[in-house]
């Protein structure tokens, strides 16, 4: 059940200001999760960074908002993706190119713990097959 | 479903109701006075949808709320402003201690109170227009004040048991688990 004023609101809301509301979203709690795992405070950003406390504050404080460029050197900084563009790739079959897939390299997800080194998840114990003779 | 919590102060009487259960992160409840047919949180977002200059804005906002919060990550400290006093403005802004660093709407002149229950259980209030550098000092301040109020009776109606979280379901109950408590 959704309040009938909020559904009438988002049915004329553009589709833009719905995809930029989450995307932003995304954006913010991934650089937080990031900061957080590399316990990075905002002076510690500003120094390793080389820059002003004042122009990190900019960039982390809303004061504009943030650029490509903006994105590109915390991402540098903080050594992993802040937001990935999928990409399409061609899908071969034994006869040619059979149309193309999308595909994505990472994905924003509040419930993933990011960890750096890839862990094999355990294998259950296999079942043993029945003896067939 | 929805809670009547009946008190003696400014805020007598008002019902706790659910306002969105359809995300999948996050369940919104509203107040609702319970001489009146539309919840706090529907008031708001109806009034400032009225205001062309603050219907963006306000787009913005419920955009943020329904989708960022209810549908996708739920309510995460990353996504909420510093308490201020019982309650929280909505959207986060950005002033944050230093390891909270959050930059989301920059200048963004509406604010909607809420309580955050839970990561996946908020409840949102009224709001208004941020036109000053405090809450005490905007045009909102009386909107702040009674969701102070409002969430100070629903904190303690938690505390005392009267009203019990159900986080597996993501919903609040009566203690007795019906609809209605009556305080």
């Amino acid at each position: 059940m959704r309040s009938k004023v909020a559904q009438r609101i988002l049915s004329e809301t553009p589709e833009e200001t719905k995809i930029f509301a989450r995307l932003y979203a995304d954006i913010v709690v991934r650089i937080n999760q990031l900061l957080k795992e590399n316990k990075l405070s905002q002076k510690d950003l500003a120094e390793s960074m080389d820059k002003r406390p004042s122009e990190i504050n900019k960039w982390l404080t809303g004061e504009h908002n943030l650029t490509l460029r903006t994105l590109a050197k915390l991402q540098a900084e903080l050594g992993e993706p802040i937001i990935n563009v999928p990409q399409r790739k061609p899908m071969h079959t034994g006869e040619g190119i059979k149309g193309s897939m999308t595909v994505y390299r990472n994905t924003v997800n509040t419930d993933v713990t990011y960890t750096k080194v890839w862990k094999r998840s355990k294998v259950k114990s296999k079942t043993t097959l029945a003896n067939v003779s | 479903m929805y809670f009547c919590l009946l008190t003696n102060n400014i805020v007598n009487i008002f019902a706790l109701e659910i306002w969105d259960d359809e995300g999948a992160k996050c369940t919104f409840y509203t107040v609702k006075q319970l001489d009146s047919d539309v919840s706090e949180t529907d008031i708001f977002f109806e009034r400032y949808d009225a205001k062309p200059e603050y219907r963006d804005a306000n787009r913005d906002l419920l955009s943020f709320v329904v989708y960022a919060i209810g549908e996708d990550h739920g309510a995460v400290d990353e996504l909420f402003n510093r308490d201020e006093n019982e309650v929280t403005g909505l959207p986060v802004q950005g002033k944050r201690t230093v390891e909270n660093i959050t930059y989301h709407f920059p200048d963004f002149p509406l604010r909607l109170y809420a309580l955050k229950i839970t990561q996946n259980i908020v409840v949102l209030f009224n709001g208004g227009i941020k036109d000053g550098p405090t809450n005490q000092t905007s045009s909102l301040h009386l909107e702040w004040r009674a969701a102070c109020e409002y969430a100070k009776r629903i904190d303690k109606a938690i505390r005392d048991g009267f009203i019990i979280i159900d986080e597996a379901n993501r919903i609040l109950k009566n203690y007795d688990g019906s609809d209605v408590i009556i305080l």
